[in-house]
């Protein structure tokens, strides 16, 4: 009897994964030949590397009291900018989620305005702020603010529109107004959610408000930049140290409240 | 002696070509207890949802005590709305919200936004919504968050809520075809109850067909988005239902199994 392979795989996820293997391997060489690498760059790069990494193993705490400062200001910038943005955005969802705006097309076109405002990359938000406003913290709080606003207004709005629908109706049903569906019905309902989702926000803008301090916003950033620019590698590390320990308390306590929300569900 | 409710011509177009209700017709006299029954689909949904427009019809007339419904603006729908309760197969309370604020969300149309807004409920309200509670057997439940309750539990909730709004009429979908048969009973007699005591007029959707007769005064039979049998319950024959579920009936043994 002739051995014949009995074939289990589903025939157009073969092909569907054949065809994302070929684009793969045509995309990368593609990219290659564009990036016009240069071989004897990278080689003198690693040469440096191990110098760079001695220098950075040794920490400086000369500039420390300094760096806390700017730090500090980050987390501000970005804690500001995240609460702005929060009483923006839970206005503003409800005028865009679907199930509760006062009308479509009014509903549409805010949303239209807020995903071009996501498409923008938040440092040129920033730069922009930076140019009317000049250096400075305000300039990272109010560039900050508009892909936040925007993020979650998304946010907001598509959490109002899973989890709206039956509790709209009970509040329209007994003659609620627009006012008492949203304060009595939605805010109740999705309270949690909200606040789950703004503290995973606050943890992205400092992580942003750090960088953003690079090309002008304030913090920390904007220290860790010089100290690049100058070969300070001792201060820099220092300053990294502080900016991953504080990214590492902050996750962990995200992480707990999006925990306790979770079991409040 | 005046309608509470009537229905002329009601139509509803879904998307093109779906229609949820074809032309009905239908009066309910103050203190009917009708059950509207009728296959998956026939549209009794559709039909109770257009009665306070949470769905806006598409043809026809609907009157509420003498006012008309279709054409009512903005505050006259909500003053409409108050007057009719309405109760969720899925009881859609807030989850978050204590039994007691569920309650009283009976009264937000009879109070402004802002009040509302503030939870500024009469104590008046308050008190009449605890007797309320006690009423259906939830004395203990009333300061509980309304997602610690039973299912059952909830739809009591969901009934109270619609009797705190002292309405002329009800609006029952399908309220206990999410319960079991001892919770079913428990919340069909709250609902007869208090209508027979209140002179509330009741439009409810079932499923059961044993409920329906047990319960109703009058039954309406809908297919197909029309009124295909209007009468007391001694008229509904088995002949009736059959045709009423006509190849419907793997559904409906499908329906009683769960
Ligand atoms: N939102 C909607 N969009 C489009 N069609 C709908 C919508 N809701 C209902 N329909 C259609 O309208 C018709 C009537 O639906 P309806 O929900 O009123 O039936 P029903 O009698 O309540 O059924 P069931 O007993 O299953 O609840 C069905 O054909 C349904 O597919
Ligand atoms: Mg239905």
């Amino acid at each position: 009897m002739a051995v014949r392979k009995i074939p289990i795989a589903h025939k157009a996820t073969q092909r569907q994964q054949r065809m994302l293997g070929i684009s793969s391997l045509l995309l990368l060489g593609i990219s290659l030949y564009c990036a016009d690498l240069d071989m004897k760059q990278i080689a003198a790069g690693m040469e440096r590397l191990p110098a760079i990494g001695r220098q950075l193993a040794q920490l400086s705490f000369t500039n420390g009291g300094e760096l806390l400062r700017e730090l500090v200001t980050s987390i501000v910038v970005a804690f500001l900018s995240v609460i702005l943005g929060v009483v923006a955005a839970l206005f503003l969802a409800f005028l865009v989620a679907a199930n509760t705006t006062p009308n479509r097309l009014f509903g549409r076109v805010l949303n239209a305005v807020f995903v071009i405002i996501r498409t923008i990359p938040t440092t040129i938000w920033v730069l922009l702020a930076v140019a009317s406003m000049g250096f400075g913290p305000m300039a990272g709080v109010l560039g900050l603010m508009f892909p936040t606003v925007s993020y979650l207004i998304r946010t907001f709005a598509s959490q109002i529109e899973e989890a709206g629908g039956e509790t709209i109706e009970a509040i329209r049903s007994v003659g609620g107004t627009w006012w008492h569906v949203i304060a009595k019905g939605l805010l109740p309902t999705l309270l949690t959610a909200f606040m789950a989702t703004t503290a995973f926000r606050f943890e992205i803008s400092v992580a942003e408000s750090v960088i953003l301090g690079m090309v002008g916003a304030g913090g920390i950033g904007s220290l860790l930049q010089g100290y690049i620019s100058y070969y300070q590698f001792a201060d820099l590390s220092l300053g990294i140290l502080m900016v991953f320990f504080t990214m590492f308390l902050l996750e962990m306590g995200t992480v707990q409240i999006r925990k306790r929300m979770g079991r409040q569900n | 002696m005046e309608p509470i409710l009537t229905i002329q011509g009601l139509k509803k177009q879904y998307s093109a070509g779906t229609w949820g209700l074809n032309g009905i017709e239908l009066t309910v006299q103050p203190g009917e207890f009708i059950a509207v029954i009728g296959p998956s689909g026939a549209g009794k949904s559709t039909l109770l949802r257009c009665m306070n427009r949470l769905i806006e019809p598409t043809e026809g007339s609907v009157t509420f005590l003498g006012e008309d419904v279709v054409h009512a603006n903005k505050r006259q729908l909500r003053s409409i709305r108050a007057r009719m309760g309405m109760i969720f197969q899925h009881y859609n309370l807030v989850y978050r919200s204590s039994v007691l604020e569920n309650v009283l969300h009976g009264r937000l149309g009879y109070i402004g936004s802002l009040a509302g807004m503030l939870g500024r409920y009469p104590e008046a309200d308050k008190e009449e919504a605890i007797a309320l509670l006690q009423k259906v057997g939830l004395e203990n439940e009333v300061y509980k968050r309304a997602d610690e309750l039973s299912g059952g539990q909830k739809q009591r909730v969901g009934v109270c809520r619609a009797l705190a709004q002292k309405p002329s009429l009800i609006l029952a979908d399908e309220p206990i075809a999410s319960l079991d048969p001892k919770s079913s009973k428990t919340v069909m007699d709250a609902i007869h109850t208090n209508c027979r005591e209140q002179e509330i007029a009741c439009l409810v959707n079932l499923h059961q067909v044993d409920y329906a007769k047990a319960y109703a005064t009058r039954i309406v039979g809908i297919k197909a988005g029309r009124v295909v049998f209007d009468g007391p319950v001694e008229q509904l024959t088995s002949d009736i239902t059959q045709y009423l579920y006509e190849g419907q009936e793997h559904e409906m043994f499908h329906k009683a199994a769960i």
